[in-house]
């Protein structure tokens, strides 16, 4: 009995110190800094001149009008590409899925390949193509589809497409792995006993995929809610925020707050928490509506 | 024996007393430098280190490539680790009073250091004094210059003259005059960015913040001047906008628009195109009609060196840029042929150097004029808040242009600022 309890122990701390190194560094880099954020939010003034503020900054994200540009302009991102984006990865999974494709492994390397490329060089690739004497323009002019080229991001809602757009391009590939994985997973009998039954593609789209697939879906949905919140490469590189702030993201305001303009930490990271506050509640909505069982 | 080795000592020790640099002479000291841009700054850090040599040669300078200075200065400042800061920093001239405000104790004061600011072009020596105390020395220079194509201005029956003093009304005229006959405007610039118009605004004398630091953009006659300037040279097509940097400079690479106004760190894109050799020609920027104080100089842009209080050895990092940047007419000879690194530095506009003639600008001694320029340029304060009320005139001018109302783009920009301002 004392021997088990001592192999017990034993093991215990041999599994403690596995973990522990990992632990330390999660807790230096991760858990402090996120306490620390919360202490600095309190405080308010310029640079290092930084005095206890109490709820000040909070409460000043009320009448910020820069603040509430750029929380509406990253939902309107998130509200447009969101959903477009993962109806498009599903799609494009289940179709890959299919046995019969042929040349499956290409188009699945080629949609996924964005994925892979660095944010600033593919974001600077779509300012060029979206130029006013970029490709996109002159394609679209020898298309006939227009007459006079546009001014992509000289306009807040061709900006805001174009931002759209270019999320759309570079993260479907991503989503599109984790519900090809997730496919796997659905037994291909069942398909097979729908089909008999008479279901067509879309209805075996809408009534096995689907809810098959919802434990992913809801994942994919958490991971791109949180990364659309924070966004920021695309809107800093493709259009700057403009024009006119109408493209000024939440990370962006943050950065600007912080090494732009006269350096104010606190405020800056009172909004870092409002994000984090936003993150925790539309992930919680989404367990909710998406995880009813 | 003894007696005289104590002797020694105490007159050493009594030397040293008396001079502190000579004392630190003593030990090998590295002075740390941190600025950006191979073939400007830092280039010129290095030929000042090789001059500094024949004067300290204990002392060694090791010039860092750092393109986020003030990123990095930032964060160290406010993390409290300013050991790993260097001593000397090149810092935007723009930025010079945000940071001296916003980190106390951070710059080592320049004032008292034997360094003879008024060596310097006034205006760009003001713009690192805060409360008298001067925190800087001045390096390259962002005198605003009017570059134009001399070979259009001939094809449309002009000369670089007709250019130079005159007003903006004037150059409207011409431009459209220009534009007619040559099917070329005279301007670019980028659509988003009040570039253009801030130069305007510090050729008037003023700024978007009065003498005090409170916003002056709404009430600011001078400003509503400029945007009507602004708007109406828009429209008569003199002045044609881009979407970015890489626009605005194939702009005259290419030869769509005849011609620039900037800083005078242009030269260095306009050269670039060889194949336009002699046929460029600079001269100063046109003048506001009403404003009251209106002249045909300014200033965009440039940048000075600064010393960090957190330094082990500023009073060697200060003795350094005394000999150097603010002592050496050679350094300015050296390094001004071979990477147009203007100088602010008035004497330097002597040197036989400068009034040499520049092939690219068909022979004219443009060194030499523009020193002279920089040394009209009127003063002003950037103030604490100059990154908030550019973006903010930027959104202002983006607002006018599609179609807004001026006062009333104006005064949301005021009141964006004043928002920032807390």
């Amino acid at each position: 009995m004392l021997k088990v309890l001592k192999l017990k122990r034993k093991q215990n701390i041999i599994g403690w110190g596995f973990i522990l190194p990992a632990t330390i560094l999660i807790f230096i880099f991760y858990f402090y800094p996120i306490i620390r954020a919360l202490l600095i939010s309190f405080q308010s003034g310029v640079g290092i001149n930084l005095s206890y503020a109490g709820l000040i900054n909070y409460r000043r994200l009320f009448v910020d009008s820069l603040f509430k540009g750029s929380l509406s302009n990253v939902f309107i991102f998130l509200i447009l590409q969101v959903p477009l984006m993962l109806f498009l990865a599903l799609i494009i999974a289940s179709l890959l899925n299919d046995h019969k494709l042929k040349f499956r492994g290409f188009f699945r390397i080629a949609i996924f390949l964005p994925c892979a490329t660095s944010l600033v060089a593919y974001a600077l690739i779509f300012r060029s193509i979206f130029a006013l004497d970029g490709f996109a323009n002159i394609l679209l002019m020898n298309l006939n589809l227009i007459s006079s080229p546009i001014n992509w991001i000289g306009q807040p809602w061709t900006a805001r497409i174009l931002i759209v757009l270019a999320l759309t391009w570079r993260w479907t590939g991503y989503n599109m792995i984790f519900y090809l994985a997730g496919l796997q997973n659905i037994n291909p009998t069942i398909y097979e006993a729908a089909k008999i039954d008479g279901a067509n593609a879309w209805t075996r789209f809408t009534k096995i995929t689907i809810p098959l697939l919802k434990p992913i879906i809801l994942l994919t949905t958490i991971m791109s809610t949180n990364g659309t919140l924070q966004i920021f490469d695309e809107t800093q590189i493709l259009t700057n925020g403009g024009p006119a702030n109408a493209t000024l993201s939440l990370s962006q305001y943050i950065y600007r707050l912080s090494f732009e303009y006269s350096p104010r930490f606190g405020y800056a990271a009172a909004i870092s928490y409002v994000i984090f506050l936003l993150v925790a509640i539309l992930a919680f909505i989404q367990m909710k509506v998406g995880d009813r069982r | 024996m003894k007696k005289g080795l104590t002797l020694l000592l105490i007159f050493v020790v009594v030397f040293l007393g008396f001079s502190p640099v000579t004392a630190e002479a003593e030990q090998e000291v590295t002075i740390t430098v941190w600025c950006w841009d191979p073939s400007f700054n830092i280039y010129a850090m290095e030929e000042a280190a090789k001059i500094y040599a024949e004067i300290a040669p204990h002392v060694t300078i090791d010039v860092i490539e750092e393109s986020d200075v003030e990123i990095k200065l930032t964060t160290m400042v406010n993390a409290g680790q300013t050991d790993a800061l260097p001593d000397i920093l090149l810092m935007q001239d723009n930025s010079l009073h945000k940071n001296i405000i916003s980190y106390p104790d951070t710059f080592f004061d320049l004032t008292d250091s034997g360094i003879d600011f008024a060596q310097f072009a006034d205006y760009k020596v003001a713009l690192s004094v805060v409360n008298g105390r001067n925190y800087a020395v001045p390096f390259d220079n962002g005198t605003a210059i009017n570059a134009i194509r001399t070979d259009v201005l001939q094809q449309a029956g002009y000369t670089l003259a007709d250019f130079t003093d005159i007003t903006w009304s004037e150059y409207l005229k011409i431009g459209k005059d220009v534009l007619d006959k040559t099917g070329k405007p005279l301007l670019s610039a980028i659509a988003e960015s009040p570039g253009l118009l801030m130069t305007m605004l510090q050729s008037a004398g003023t700024w978007m913040f009065d003498p005090n630091g409170e916003v002056y953009i709404a009430e600011n006659a001078v400003l509503k001047e400029i945007v009507e300037v602004y708007i109406e040279l828009v429209k008569s097509g003199v002045l044609v906008q881009v979407n970015e940097w890489d626009q605005y400079i194939s702009s005259f690479n290419r030869g769509t628009v005849a011609g620039t106004i900037n800083g005078c760190w242009i030269i260095g894109s306009i050269v670039q195109q060889t194949d336009q050799k002699g046929k460029w020609g600079i001269t100063n920027i046109p003048k506001l009609d009403r404003a009251p104080n209106a002249t045909n100089y300014s200033n965009q842009g440039g940048s000075s060196w600064m010393v960090l209080a957190s330094s082990a050895h500023p009073e060697v990092a200060t003795d350094f840029l005394a000999h150097t940047f603010a002592g050496s007419v050679k350094l300015y000879e050296t390094i001004l042929p071979s990477s147009g690194a203007l100088a602010t530095y008035l004497p330097a506009g002597d040197s036989a150097v400068y009034n040499q003639p520049h092939e690219f600008f068909g022979g004219q001694a443009i060194y030499a004029d523009i020193t002279a320029f920089a040394a009209k340029v009127p003063q002003v304060s950037y103030g604490l808040y100059n990154y908030e009320a550019r973006d903010a005139l930027g959104n202002a001018i983006t607002q006018i242009m599609a179609g807004a109302d001026i006062d009333a783009a104006l005064r949301e920009a005021e009141e964006s600022v004043k928002f920032l301002m807390w």
